[in-house]
């Protein structure tokens, strides 16, 4: 069977598409809001607690990007 | 015979990291490749973007449009602007979306018979995709793919 003709900007398109950017969104709140806590105070245990993954995880993530930012992370 | 990459499409994939970068993506995407190429007026593939009027600034604004309306199709609003912009990601490599790499096969496949893989031809791959971002945004700018695609073969030819 040859493939479907698609419209990109029509039914299933739109919903497919609305995934890709509501994924896209999730992460870059997760960037901001991440940073934020940590720049609060938080510690890693905690903004893991909250975001429902391990401590591992968020440290992996997001250690890096926030140290090169200037967030002071020591004992945390 | 192998293909290779001329040296001006060697750069698009630096530049289009640096795109992948500057929008806070976790990936390098097929659209990021497309920005690299509006941003390099002098190549093959800017000219042909730039004679459709996708301008960096352009492109920039056709994306911003099809992120607000996939959003909106899925329920969710988002005021510009209103959000925290976080810090850069520092990984060293960013990693390659599948759009990207479908993309590059693409352009492999249009190059062939050629000595090089010229920007144009990675600007075919780019275009040859039916479904996603690329697709989306463009077409809520108003502009044709496939004609894009055709003033794309003749400035190849040409």
């Amino acid at each position: 069977m040859p493939a479907l003709e698609i419209d990109p900007t029509s039914g299933p398109a739109d919903g497919l598409a609305a995934v890709v950017a509501l994924r896209r969104l999730a992460d870059l709140m997760e960037d901001a809001e991440v940073e934020r806590a940590m720049r609060s105070g938080w510690s890693w245990p905690q903004v893991a607690e909250a975001l429902g993954v391990t401590r591992q995880a968020v440290h992996k993530k997001h250690a890096q990007r926030l140290i090169a930012a200037g967030v002071d992370l020591r004992r945390r | 015979m192998v293909t290779r990459l001329a040296p001006d499409a060697r750069s698009l994939f630096t530049a289009a990291e640096i795109e992948a970068r500057t929008n806070r993506s976790p990936l390098v995407e097929a659209e990021h490749l497309l920005l690299a190429m509006s941003a390099h007026p002098a190549t093959d593939a800017g000219q042909v973007l730039a004679s459709a009027g996708l301008t960096h600034e352009a492109l920039e604004r056709a994306l911003a449009t099809e992120f607000e309306a996939s959003l909106a199709a899925g329920g969710v609003s988002v005021a510009a602007g209103g959000q925290d912009r976080p810090s850069a990601r520092q990984t060293r490599r960013l990693r390659l979306s599948a759009s990207f790499k479908a993309a590059i096969e693409r352009s492999v496949t249009a190059s062939s018979g050629s000595r090089q893989i010229r920007p144009a031809h990675l600007l075919l791959g780019v275009l040859g995709a039916q479904a996603g971002t690329v697709p989306r945004a463009l077409r809520l700018a108003g502009v044709d793919q496939a004609e894009l695609a055709t003033l794309t073969r003749q400035a190849l030819a040409g």
